[in-house]
C-alpha cells in the first residue's frame, strides 16, 4: 500500500495510507487534506493541486509532461525545481511519498 | 417539476427559513443520493445531492454534453435554455473542449489573476470614493458590485474604456431570461456579437496585451482558432464573469452585514480572512441573507453515455444527470457543521463553481474579485451598514439582487 505524507506550508504533517493507482491529489481530496484545492478533478486544467515533492522521489514518477508544465507556469505561488501538479503524480504499491504543499492554490 | 417522496426528504422544496432549509437538505440526503426530477422545459433529470457523489459524476467522462450541442436533446432546466449558451464551451467534449479551454486558461489562471489584483484593488478603491463622495444612502449593486467584475472582464478580453458602458448594457441583457422582451434581447444580442467581432477582427491585425489577442494569434498544432470558435469563448466570459461575480460580491457584503459577530471578526483583518470568507460566501452566502431558501436547483445537466451506478444508484444510458450545489455545500459528510456560517473555514469542498472538465472557467478570476471586493469595501467603510432591505428580481435566472441600499 502506497503511503503518502503531506506536508502544510506552517510544518504540520499528514500521513494517508492510499490506493495504487491513485493520485497524491486524488488522495488528498478524498481525505480532506487542507491546501489541494484539483478543481478541475485532474484534468490538467486549473493549477490548484500543486505540490513541491521531496528530493528522493523526483524519479519515482514520470517527469513534467507538456500540458502539466504549462498550467504549472499558471499556479499561485511560484514554481520551483521540484513543482508538480500532484493529479499527474500516479502512485504504484509500495510507495513512500513525501511532498510539501505551497502557500497558496488559488 | 415533480418528484415524489415522502415530507421531510422531498425534492424540490418550497422556501423556508434558512436553519430549515439546512436540516430539510440534511435528511435528504440521508435518505438518497440523487432524485429525478421533471424540469418545466427538456424533461426528467437526475439531480444529485451529495457532496462527493457529485464530485464522482462530474469527473467521470462518460457523462457528456454532445446531445445538448447537437440538439439532438433537449437541455432539461428551469427555462428554455438559451441557445446562445449551447454553442459554448461549456457544450464541448474533448477533444475539442481541451483545444479550446487551455487556450482560455492560460488568460485567466491563478498566477495571471494575481497580477490583475493590484489593479482590481484600485479600481475598488475608485468606486468607494465615488460612493463617498454622492454620499447619503448608496445602491451598493449599481455603484460597486457590477461595475467590479464589468471594469475586470472587459480589461481580461481588450475592451476599451470608452465603449464600456455599451458594452455592460449588452451583457446585462444576455441574462434577462425574463424582463425584456426577446426583440429586445436579439437586437442587444446581435449588437453585442457584432461588436465583438469587429474586435477580433481588429486584435487580429494588431495585437494587445489581452485575452482577445491571445485567442486571435493563438496556434495549436498549426490550428487557429476562427472567429466562429473565440466569440462563444468571449460570451461565454461575458455571462459567467459579469453577472454572477457581482451577484456573489453582493452576497457576500449582505451576509456579513446580517451577521455582526463574522463582520466584527472579518474587522480585525479583512486582506488575510478574505479568501476564507469569499469561500464560506459561495458556500453559504445564500443563507445568510436573511431570506428563505428553498431547494430545487440544478447546474447545466450532462447525458450518461452508457449505464453508470453513482453511489448505488443507477444512471441508465441517455439519461440527464446535473448536480445540486446548494446540497452538497451543506452535505454533512464533507463540511462540518454546515449550517453555520464561518468566515475562517479552512477545509471547505463546496461546489458552487462546480468541480471537473466544466468547473467554473473564471474562477480565479471570480474568486479574486469577491476577495479583493470585499476586503476594500469593509476597510474603507468600516461602519457600512443597509439603509433598507435588498431588492431580489426573480424573475430573471440567476434571481440576482439589484439594489442593496447601503451607508455609513
Amino acid at each position: 500500500m502506497p503511503k503518502i505524507f503531506y506536508t502544510q506550508p506552517d510544518g504540520r504533517q499528514t500521513a494517508l495510507e492510499a490506493t495504487a493507482g491513485d493520485s497524491v491529489m486524488q488522495t488528498a481530496v478524498r481525505n480532506g487534506v487542507s491546501g489541494i484545492v484539483g478543481q478541475c478533478g485532474g484534468s490538467l486544467s486549473c493549477a490548484t493541486c500543486h505540490v513541491f515533492l521531496a528530493e528522493e522521489n523526483t524519479d519515482d514518477f514520470p517527469p513534467v509532461g507538456d500540458d502539466e508544465d504549462e498550467m504549472l507556469d499558471c499556479a499561485a505561488t511560484e514554481r520551483q525545481d521540484n513543482s508538480r501538479l500532484s493529479c499527474q503524480l500516479i502512485l504504484r504499491e509500495g510507495q513512500e511519498v513525501h511532498v510539501t504543499i505551497p502557500e497558496a492554490q488559488l | 417539476m415533480t418528484t415524489h417522496h415522502d415530507a421531510g426528504t422531498e425534492f424540490p422544496f418550497a422556501a423556508r427559513p434558512a436553519a430549515e432549509a439546512v436540516q430539510h437538505l440534511r435528511r435528504l440526503m440521508a435518505d438518497r443520493p440523487m432524485t429525478k426530477v421533471t424540469m418545466p422545459h427538456g424533461g426528467d433529470v437526475w439531480i444529485v445531492h451529495r457532496n462527493q457523489a457529485a464530485r464522482q459524476m462530474l469527473s467521470d467522462q462518460r457523462f457528456v454534453r454532445e446531445p445538448f450541442r447537437t440538439g439532438e436533446r433537449e437541455v432539461p432546466f428551469f427555462v428554455p435554455f438559451p441557445d446562445f449558451l449551447r454553442t459554448t464551451l461549456q457544450f464541448e467534449d474533448p477533444p475539442q473542449h481541451t483545444k479550446l479551454r487551455k487556450l482560455v486558461q492560460k488568460a485567466i489562471s491563478p498566477r495571471r489573476v494575481r497580477d490583475m489584483r493590484d489593479s482590481a484593488a484600485a479600481f475598488a478603491n475608485q468606486l468607494i470614493d465615488t460612493m463617498i463622495t454622492r454620499g447619503g444612502v448608496r445602491n451598493l449593486v449599481a455603484e460597486y458590485a457590477v461595475p467590479l467584475p464589468i471594469e475586470m472582464l472587459s480589461s481580461l478580453l481588450g475592451v476599451p474604456s470608452a465603449d464600456r458602458e455599451k458594452f455592460e448594457r449588452w451583457s446585462s441583457s444576455t441574462l434577462s431570461v425574463a424582463g425584456r422582451t426577446e426583440q429586445e434581447i436579439t437586437a442587444d444580442m446581435g449588437e453585442l456579437a457584432a461588436y465583438m467581432t469587429d474586435l477580433i477582427a481588429k486584435r487580429r491585425a494588431e495585437p494587445h496585451d489581452d485575452l482577445l489577442s491571445s485567442l486571435a494569434h493563438a496556434h495549436e498544432r498549426d490550428e487557429t482558432l476562427t472567429d466562429a470558435e473565440i466569440l462563444p469563448i468571449a460570451f461565454l466570459l461575458i455571462v459567467g464573469g459579469f453577472d454572477n461575480t457581482a451577484n456573489f460580491l453582493t452576497t457576500g457584503v449582505l451576509s456579513l452585514l446580517r451577521s455582526d459577530e463574522q463582520r466584527a471578526l472579518f474587522m480585525t483583518d479583512p486582506d488575510a480572512l478574505a479568501p476564507t470568507a469569499a469561500e464560506e460566501i459561495l458556500r453559504h452566502g445564500a443563507f445568510m441573507m436573511g431570506q428563505p431558501v428553498g431547494g430545487g436547483g440544478g447546474l447545466v445537466p450532462f447525458v450518461a453515455t452508457q449505464d453508470v451506478i453513482i453511489d448505488g444508484q443507477l444512471i441508465t444510458a441517455g439519461e440527464a444527470v446535473s448536480i445540486d450545489p446548494t446540497a452538497a455545500n451543506h452535505d454533512p459528510d464533507a463540511v462540518t457543521d454546515p449550517g453555520r456560517f464561518d468566515i475562517t473555514r479552512t477545509d471547505n469542498p463546496h461546489l458552487m463553481l462546480s468541480y471537473g472538465l466544466h468547473h467554473c472557467l473564471g474562477a480565479p478570476l471570480a474568486r479574486m474579485e469577491l476577495q479583493v471586493g470585499m476586503a476594500e469595501i469593509f476597510k474603507r467603510l468600516p461602519n457600512l451598514r443597509l439603509a433598507g432591505e435588498p431588492v431580489v428580481r426573480y424573475d430573471v435566472l440567476t434571481q440576482p439582487m439589484t439594489d442593496l441600499p447601503v451607508t455609513w
